[in-house]
């Protein structure tokens, strides 16, 4: 009975041919995730080498001061990027992944952006979670739409009802080939992807084809459902691609506007504003101000009292620190909000599978918004410890020489991420499960004519 | 002739007008551009004036500076943020993906930070709901939808043997149906334009240069909207049948809206690869060490210069100089920095375009493509506002270093100061001299040689169509 149906479904020359169309277009999907990743790994390669050679070359230049010198050294803290994100390149594209940081105000460096071209990031990328949250679904509707309407259209349908008996169960048997088939496609996808990245066999690889699976999934039982209401062929595409414009466009694009409004950052302008100003306004005040705030920020360095001098290094970076200091309540605020935003998008799209889809693989892949706050925090700590490590060196005046410097590497930050199998897969199985429900109720009765 | 053309514009007008699915598809879609419009509005406003009451402070800031070492002033520096276009609200474009503000400062080039998607979720990716998007995505798909069965139908109900019975033509009823479905698909154009034509009138920065892009936006959104009207009633003539009439205008749908774009773009990505900013930093660092440090006292080039100056004022050292030496070395270098990191900056803009101009050229194959540039050009959103916004802040910035630089030359002396001396300072007076970050957009005349090209491609879509027409009425068949 499958042999029939598998060997009716192969000589279907439209079907395989739209099946091997995706093929390629996964495949190409993952070339350009591979360009993307090599490109990033390039550029990580390509900083250890030039940190090296920039701390070199200021070191023989400048020095006689340790303060001078550190006013030029830049140290880089690079975002590890995990091999998941060369399937889903997410963010990442859009946010900076190294950042090379003088000890000087932090909060004027952290936002920097890296190059690109804003073009591309409109027309965004054509990467695996593309293929798998777009196209996927429109393979699955042209595979389903006409499934019982077909057969009651062509005349078939009072046929096979006195043949088989149970038409559900050949209706069944119909849908299970065509899981079975776009269910291979995606294995060998990621077979495939397994295969070019290395990808590591752990939880993180586990979840991300467990979501693609059951993302897959859900478009099926709600085209069973669509099919389920027993209408003709035409509507039934009509109202499966309704549901998919709705899904992948419509809802993404009003949620967005509605976050975007809901949770307005003039906080970045503001921080940008207060720490030009905390720090340079410095210059002009008695040194006593900056100085009593710096002591009390860092008691630790009290013991380096500020020489009589009309300029010194310790005032210097004291003036630096004021900047981050009084731009603080401007950076948590923004913080804060981001952090609001980042949340409210993942509840909304609990109800909408190809957003959770996409937020969930961009997070496995670390290419979220939360990657990127936890690598700006990770930012100021680094900042923060090359500060304390150099502070009482500049301010002791210790000489340039004393230091090895050859050991100040590229640092690498891979931040955590956490899988909570209930939250990423419930959502799309929950869904399945009652549109699937739905579908197989509303096909207790055949209607064989309309 | 004429008659029949409009008698079977009306009845065709008719028939949708009654049919149960246009009440739907019509409420929502005004619901979406009444969202798209008020979304689009609120954030226009709230960012302007974030960003004009910011650049008011950093201006106030700027002239309430005490007296300075000018060099100070220069790195104090200013900031400058980026004004959206009040059309911006119907055609996003870039926006979400450009930055919105950049710290401009002597010796320094930065990059405009904090842009929309740097802060956003994944979510943005899916793309901006504003009116132009509504146009341009969804519109030709409900225009394909009312339109597949305009001539499918006809012909499987037996209705088409009648009409040419009574001696209708195959041009009055191909034109006769584009007619009828230009006149429904106005319905959904209408309320957007009324939204357009207001935004140019109550947002009007310059209103007649507003109004004149309004009009031609309103201009080429309408042979939009008629190529689509043709493609969908041309398709449904040469079907076979109402349902692959339909599959076929979905398929054209798809791959003008989702798949052209993207893989082309993704094509000329992969065919013009950009550098990292790491490498674009290290190359551009490279080339200042090769062409000297004004830092270094033994560097060729500067003591080249020193020597020259010492020969020309006759003096034995700098400080006889009768201007400030390092100000003037200062400006040397300005000038030597400023012109490497430009000419870095226009080979990685000359990449970008070439990696743009794949998906620019599939306009002739996609008249979405065609219609998107266009749009976002005349709206101030596109790749050539953003270039012009980060122009005007570096020739700015560099215009504020050599005006700091001149001050130094001219005003502070070029004694040495001991340890515990009072620094040089020269008077505020002077600040409010450099005038205010005031940024232009491009004018309709600067865009104007630019935006020929996305015209023609559109105007070479409706001939296209409208000869296809003409072969249509000779060879279809009626049944």
């Amino acid at each position: 009975m499958y042999q029939l149906e598998i060997k009716r479904f192969l000589r279907s020359k439209g079907m395989v041919s739209a099946l091997l169309t995706l093929l390629v277009i996964g495949v190409l999907s993952l070339c350009i995730g591979q360009q993307f990743v090599q490109k990033q790994t390039q550029a990580q390669a390509e900083i250890a080498r030039f940190q090296a050679e920039h701390i070199n070359r200021n070191v023989q230049f400048f020095d006689k001061e340790m303060g001078l010198l550190l006013y030029y050294l830049r140290f880089t803290l690079v975002n590890s990027s995990h091999p998941l994100n060369a399937l889903s390149i997410g963010q990442r594209d859009v946010n900076n992944s190294i950042q090379s940081l003088t000890i000087r105000g932090l909060e004027n460096q952290k936002y920097d952006t890296d190059l690109h071209n804003p073009v591309n990031l409109l027309l965004g990328n054509l990467d695996f979670s593309f293929v798998l949250v777009y196209l996927f679904p429109l393979l699955i509707i042209a595979l389903s739409y006409n499934l019982l309407a077909e057969e009651r259209e062509g005349g078939t349908l009072r046929l096979l009802a006195s043949q088989t008996g149970q038409v559900s169960l050949f209706l069944l048997r119909k849908i299970g080939i065509r899981v079975l088939a776009i269910g291979l496609c995606l294995l060998i996808l990621l077979g495939v992807a397994l295969f070019m990245f290395q990808l590591p066999w752990n939880a993180e690889t586990l979840a991300f084809c467990a979501i693609a699976l059951a993302y897959v999934l859900f478009w099926f039982s709600l085209s069973a459902w669509v099919i389920s209401w027993q209408r003709s062929s035409g509507f039934n595409a009509a109202m499966l691609l309704a549901f998919w414009v709705l899904l992948t466009i419509l809802a993404p694009v009003g949620i967005n506007a509605y976050l975007i409004n809901r949770y307005p950052v003039p906080e970045a302008l503001s921080v940008m504003v207060k720490q030009r100003e905390g720090y340079h306004e410095k210059w002009d005040l008695d040194k006593a101000v900056t100085m009593d705030k710096f002591y009390a920020h860092y008691p630790q360095f009290k013991r380096f009292p500020l020489p009589d001098k009309t300029f010194s290094w310790l005032w210097y970076y004291a003036m630096q620190q004021m900047g981050d200091d009084e731009s603080r309540a401007a950076t948590l605020e923004l913080k804060s909000k981001l952090k609001q935003r980042e949340e409210s998008s993942r509840r909304l799209a609990y109800f909408c599978p190809p957003i959770h889809a996409q937020l969930s693989l961009n997070h496995l892949a670390g290419a979220d918004l939360s990657n990127h706050l936890q690598f700006l925090e990770a930012t100021a700590r680094f900042h923060e410890k090359n500060r304390l490590y150099f502070y009482p060196r500049i301010f002791g005046d210790e000489p340039v020489h004393n230091e090895k410097w050859g050991a100040f590497k590229v640092e690498k930050f891979q931040a955590a991420v956490p899988i909570n199998w209930f939250s990423s897969l419930g959502p799309l199985l929950l869904l399945s499960v009652g549109l699937l429900g739905f579908g197989l109720y509303g096909l207790r009765q055949i209607k064989i004519e309309h | 002739m004429q008659n029949n053309l409009f008698l079977i514009a009306r009845q065709h007008w008719r028939s949708v007008l009654s049919s149960k699915a246009l009440l739907p598809l019509l409420s929502l879609f005004y619901v979406l551009l009444l969202y798209a419009t008020l979304t689009g509005w609120q954030n226009y406003h709230a960012q302007n004036q974030v960003r004009k009451s910011q650049q008011a402070q950093v201006r106030h800031d700027w002239e309430g500076s005490p007296d300075k070492h000018p060099h100070r002033m220069a790195h104090y520096g200013y900031l400058a943020f980026r004004i959206k276009h009040p059309l911006s609200i119907f055609d996003y474009g870039l926006e979400s993906y450009t930055g919105n503000a950049i710290f401009l400062e002597a010796h320094r080039q930065n990059t405009t930070n904090f842009s929309e998607a740097s802060f956003s979720s994944s979510l943005l990716r899916f793309g901006d709901i504003s009116l132009a998007m509504l146009l341009q995505i969804l519109l030709p798909l409900l225009i394909f939808f009312l339109g597949f069965n305009s001539i499918s139908a006809e012909r499987e109900n037996g209705t088409l043997k009648m009409l040419f019975g009574q001696g209708v033509k195959w041009s009055e009823l191909l034109f006769g149906k584009t007619l009828s479905l230009l006149a429904i698909s106005s319905l959904f154009f209408l309320p957007a334009a009324l939204v357009l034509l207001g935004i140019g009138i109550f947002e009007a920065a310059q209103f007649s240069e507003n109004l004149s892009r309004v009009g031609v936006l309103l201009g080429i959104y309408t042979i939009y909207i008629g190529i689509l009207c043709l493609v969908a009633v041309g398709v449904s003539a040469t079907s076979p049948g109402s349902k692959s009439a339909l599959l076929r205008l979905l398929g054209l749908w798809l791959l003008w809206a989702i798949v052209l774009p993207r893989s082309t773009q993704a094509l000329g990505n992969y065919l013009h690869p950009s550098p990292s900013k790491v490498a674009f930093d290290a190359a551009i660092e490279h080339d200042l060490i090769r062409e000297g440090d004004s830092h270094n006292p033994d560097d060729p080039h500067y003591k080249a210069i020193k020597d020259s100056l010492l020969r020309v004022y006759q003096v034995d050292s700098v400080q006889q100089l009768p201007f400030n030496y390092s100000g003037f070395i200062m400006t040397e270098g300005e000038r030597i920095s400023a012109d490497i990191y430009n000419r870095h900056l226009n080979r990685l803009l000359q990449i970008y375009d070439r990696q743009n101009r794949l998906a620019e050229s599939s306009a002739w194959l996609n008249p979405i493509a065609a219609l998107r540039n266009s749009s976002m050009r005349l709206a101030g959103s596109d790749f050539a506002a953003y270039r012009h916004f980060q122009q005007q802040a570096e020739t700015f910035r560099y215009h504020l270093a050599q005006e700091m630089n001149r001050l130094q030359m001219r005003l502070i002396s070029n004694k040495k100061l001991g340890p515990n001396d009072k620094p040089y300072q020269i008077s505020r007076k002077y600040w409010s001299e450099l005038h205010d970050f005031d940024y232009r957009f491009l004018s309709m005349k600067q865009l104007n040689p630019s935006l020929w090209s996305g015209y023609l491609v559109l105007l070479a879509w409706l001939m296209g169509l409208l000869l296809v027409f003409w072969v249509l009425i000779k060879r279809l068949q009626i049944v």
